[in-house]
This record gives structure tokens, sequence and C-alpha cells, in this order.
């Protein structure tokens, strides 16, 4: 597929995605309610609340998130050179998943000097575990991949473990289990403005970085011997590879929880249509990935009003059938 | 004997029941109120109510402890469809032991509960007297709210994701009498339905009932900040329940009124002699 009728397509489905993202909701609106409420807006008005406060930085989280599970996706399959790798590869999800369910479970307070450490303690979460895989991984000077991988897969069913254990020894009520699910699959919900800044400024910059760097990620893709051959400087590709999807990951699941599948499909579906080495890939594996939770919140939003269901389900529900679609027409090959 | 509970099971007894178990607090509470304690043969982890329940043994329903259970050996067991699965049941029936389950939309559903228990275990004229005077209470609370606008009351169960009592569910009826409003007006899949805080702002209750404000403030306000906006904020109008009182159906639903009167409309005077 070309690059300006591909750009054209994503502008217009993010449009009618947002678009459709700030119609649906408890209160009734209409358009010209939803113009008013973003360029005359009324402070005293609910529904002009509920569409700037509630809706839209639910529709950027959403956007944001995508984007960066599905980018950091991208980064670690050409970096491990494996088609099954995602974000959580790193055992990014386990560890925010169980930094999170510590305190959900009463092993550590849910508030902290007024802060509710949830997220944080994911955030922490997620980075720790992805810096002892990397350490399991260091070999020589090197990050090896094949020790990644194997080290984020041992280190992901260690901690997962770790969390069924502390379930079952929980005292905690019965009703607990409903964070830990809500933790454990993802969703949109919670979103504040005061959270996407972070997550906003995280992707723009690995984006803007690693979208100059796509000839060397094709070069990876080639497999390790050759690109060295070719004079890729392998070490430094990996580190930064590294430190962008590990920040990207932990920041979207920090606020977002570890939502399923956006990481693992969405790189597949752009190097289908748009070709392996396409200069664009990464812009458009972020955008794409971004209108893919878009989507999927939407639908979660319209199956089971008014909360939603669980973002996380949805994803894996619409994204393997097109997965599956994609692989059964063969038209398609990694690396 | 030959019994039908709530769900319209078919429960056979050789003879009236001598030695009963409940598997739900709020059951163990009725058997307490209308049977000898003596005919109570073991309580659940989670009873603690009245204290009598401290010096029963104990059998653990989660996991289900059948074994325990079968040690015990009542004539009959009472429970609620929440509480224990209808596969859990079958396979206690099949221990020989016949499980009794009843349900409640209603406070009238209670007391209605509390009378079968009294007929089944051969204590009705106790249970009809104790019910009597339960009845009488609530109408002395109806009264005193009597002509009093009704607020629309939001009762949390969790916040992270936000749970609520939905329509569904015994509080409704227990805000009715207690002279107020189940502030979620549309009736869903589940008795205790997740919201969204637009939803929340849409129903924009009047009263918040799930722990002290000050807590409050500093946990579910902080985690929302947005639900500020709603009446029951503004107004501070946010309430602690006894966490028992409210979650169980058990003869002690008249203090679970009682509370929430005291709470919405603490300008109606309190009848002498009662909490």
């Amino acid at each position: 597929m070309k690059v300006a009728p591909a750009v054209s397509l994503l502008l217009l489905t993010t449009g009618a995605l947002l678009g459709l993202g700030l119609l649906i909701g408890s209160f009734k609106t209409d358009f010209s309610v939803i113009q008013r409420a973003l360029f005359h807006y009324d402070a005293g008005s609910s529904v002009h609340y509920a569409i700037v406060h509630l809706r839209l930085p639910r529709l950027l989280l959403a956007f944001l998130t995508g984007g960066a599970l599905a980018f950091s996706g991208y980064l670690l399959q050409a970096m491990v050179n494996n088609p099954l790798a995602d974000p959580y590869l790193l055992g990014t999800a386990s560890g925010a998943a169980l930094g999170a369910n510590l305190c959900l479970l009463g092993f550590l307070p849910i508030h902290f000097l007024g802060v509710y450490l949830p997220p944080v303690m994911a955030f922490a979460g997620a980075l720790v575990v992805t810096f002892v895989v990397v350490s399991l991984a260091y070999q020589q000077g090197q990050v090896i991949p094949s020790q990644l991988l194997l080290a984020g897969v041992a280190l992901s069913s260690l901690l997962t473990a770790c969390l069924s254990l502390l379930t079952f020894l929980s005292e905690s009520e019965g009703q607990s289990f409903r964070s830990i699910v809500a933790w454990t699959i993802g969703g949109f919900e919670r979103a504040q403005w005061a959270d996407l800044p972070a997550l906003a400024l995280v992707l723009l910059a690995v984006t803007l970085v690693f979208s100059f760097l796509h000839k060397q990620l094709t070069l990876l893709l080639l497999g390790e011997s050759r690109a060295y051959h070719l004079g890729l400087r392998l070490g430094r590709l990996r580190w930064g590879i590294l430190v962008a999807a590990s920040l990207a990951t932990a920041t979207a699941v920090a606020l977002s929880g570890p939502i399923g599948f956006v990481g693992l499909l969405v790189p597949h579906f752009v190097r289908a249509v748009f070709g392996v080495t396409s200069p664009p890939n990464i812009l458009f594996t972020v955008w794409l990935g971004g209108n893919f939770a878009l989507a999927c919140d939407l639908i979660a939003r319209l199956l089971l009003p008014p909360a939603g269901l669980p973002v996380g389900i949805v994803t894996s529900f619409v994204g393997i059938p097109f997965f599956l679609y994609l692989l059964w027409k063969k038209n398609y090959r990694f690396g | 004997m030959v019994l039908t509970d709530d769900l319209g099971r078919t429960v056979t007894l050789p003879e009236p029941p001598r030695r009963v178990m409940a598997l739900a607090p709020s059951l163990t509470e009725m058997l307490f109120f209308v049977c000898d304690p003596g005919q109570v043969v073991a309580v659940t982890q989670n009873d603690n109510f009245p204290a009598a329940v401290n010096h029963k043994p104990v059998v653990n329903t989660y996991p289900m402890d059948f074994e325990g259970l079968l040690m015990q050996k009542p004539d009959l067991v009472f429970t609620t469809d929440g509480m224990t699965s209808l596969a859990d049941a079958e396979r206690i029936g099949k221990m020989g032991i016949p499980v009794y389950y009843q349900t409640y939309q209603t406070v009238e559903d209670v007391l209605t509960g509390i009378l079968d228990i009294g007929r089944i275990t051969g204590h009705a004229d106790r249970a009809t007297a104790r019910v009597d005077s339960l009845r009488a209470r609530l109408r002395a609370i109806e009264q005193r709210t009597k002509g009093l606008s009704r607020p629309r009351v939001l009762s949390i169960t969790w916040t992270d994701p936000i749970y609520v009592y939905g329509k569904n569910t015994l509080l409704t009826d227990k805000l009715r009498l207690a002279g107020a409003a189940n502030a979620v007006d549309s009736v869903f899949k589940v008795p205790y339905p997740a919201l969204s805080r637009e939803y929340i702002l849409r129903l924009n209750p009047d009263v918040v009932l799930g722990g002290p404000l000050g807590r409050m403030d500093s946990t579910f306000f902080r985690l929302y900040p947005e639900l500020k906006r709603t009446s029951a904020y503004r107004h501070r109008r946010v309430y602690r329940v006894t966490d028992d009182l409210n979650a169980r159906p058990s003869p002690r639903v008249v203090e679970a009124v009682e509370e929430l009167r005291s709470l919405i409309h603490p300008r109606s005077a309190s009848q002498p002699g009662q909490r």
C-alpha cells in the first residue's frame, strides 16, 4: 500500500473513532454539544465536563497506550528476530501486575502520602523486572537475544506463580479480585489529563528517534550475522531498543494495565500491509496501534455499558481472528 | 418432610431437623435468632455474629471443606445462591446432607426467610413473635420519614473499578424503608454493576455510602476527582455504613435500615430506647 492513501485512511479512521468516542457515553450528546464543549466550554455543565474531562482523556490514553505497545512490539520483534515477541517479552506485564497487586491484595498500602500506589508500583515493578531480565541476558558486554527471550519467559512465569501464591494467601475480601482482574486485563476508565503528558512525551520521543533508525531496524531483521557484516553496531542499537521499549511499555502499563495482543498483532499487520522494509513502518505501527486500541475501547464501551468490558478482552477477540486471517492468506512472512 | 426452597428445589427430610448449620453469615445470624443455640452445630470462617459463633466448630466454605461439613453431620444446611454453587449443593446432598436455599429481594423476603427457618426447625411460634417485633420497628422507622424528601443514594462496594449496589439488590428496599431511594435507576444484568465516572456524574447522587468523608476524600475522591462535582460531595453527604449490617440480609436488617435512616435523615428523631 502506498503512503499517501495509507495516511489518508489512517487520518479518516482516527477522526471517525475520536468522533464516535466523544459521542458515546452516559449523557446523551450530539455533535453540536461536543462542538460547544470543545470550543465554548461551560464549566457549570456536567455534559461539557464529561466530554472534556472524561471522554477525551480516555480516548487519548487509549490511543497513546495502543501506540506505545505496538511500537514496543515492533522493536522487540526486530531485536530478537522472533515473530512471537511482544512488549511483555521483558517481563513488563507480570512485573507491573505483581507491583499493582501487592497493593490491591493488602501486602502494601493502597495509598501512601495521598498517592494512589497501584500505578506507581506497576511502573516500578515493570522496570525492576525488565532490569533483571536484561541483566540475565547480559553476557560479555552484550545482550544475547535468545537469552533475553528465555529469561523473559522464565521470569514472567515465576512472577505469575508468585502472584497466584499471594492471591491464594491473601486475606483481603473477595471483592479485591475485581481490582486484580481489572489490573491483569487492563482498561482506560481511570484516564485523567494529568496522566497523559508523560506517556505522550515518551511515545513522541521514541517514535521520532526510531523513525530515523529505520534502516538499522530493517538490517536487524536480516539476522544478527548479516546485520553485523553490513556494518550495523548491534550493541548500541539493542540497548536503544531495550530502553525505549521498556520505558514506553512500563509507562503505558502503569496507566492502563497490561493490555494484550496490541503489541503482538499490530506490527505484523503493518509489515503485511506496507512491507517489511517500508520506511514509515514505525510511524504507521504507532498510529495503527493507537487506532486499534481506540476501536477496541469503543467496542468494549458499547458491549457492556456503562463501565465497559475490560479492553484487554476485546483486543484479543478482535485482534486474534484478524491475525489468523493474515496467516491464512499466507502472503506475509516475518523478517 | 418435603420442602420447596426459594430456588424451587425440592428438599426432602426424613424428620424435622435437629442439627442445622448455615453456609452464609446472614443465615447463621438467622439460625441463632430463631433456633436453640445448641441446635446450630457449626459456623463458617466468615461468621462473627452473635458472640455464640465463637464457641462453635468452623467449617470452611472457601474452598468448601466437604469433609469438615460431613464431620459435623447436620440434618439440614441453609445457604443462599450467591454463597454456595449448585454443584457444591449437589455434592453436599450426595453426602446425605440436604441443602435449603433462600433468596431475598426485599426486607419482607428476609422476614419471610426467618419465619421459614422457624417453621422448618420447629420454632414457628418463636420466629413469628420475633418477626412481629421486627415489623413493628420497621413501621416505626417508616413513620418517622413519612413526608420527607427522598434523597438518591449511591452505595459503593468497591472503588477500583467502581462497583455499586444495583437497583435489584436488597439495599433498594432498605433505602425505601429508610426514606430514601437507590440512585441507580436502571436494572443491570448483575446485582452489583461496575459504573463509569460519567454514569455516576449523570446519576448525581445526593448521598454516597462507602466510607467516612475524610477517608473517602483522601482515597475515592482523590482517585476520581471528577466525582467531586456530585451533589453528595458538594454537600458533604458521604457516609460510612457498618459493613456487616449493610451486606447481610439477616435479622439485623432492621438495624441496617435504622442506620441508613439516621444517616440520611439525621433530624428525624430516633425512637426512644433504640440505638
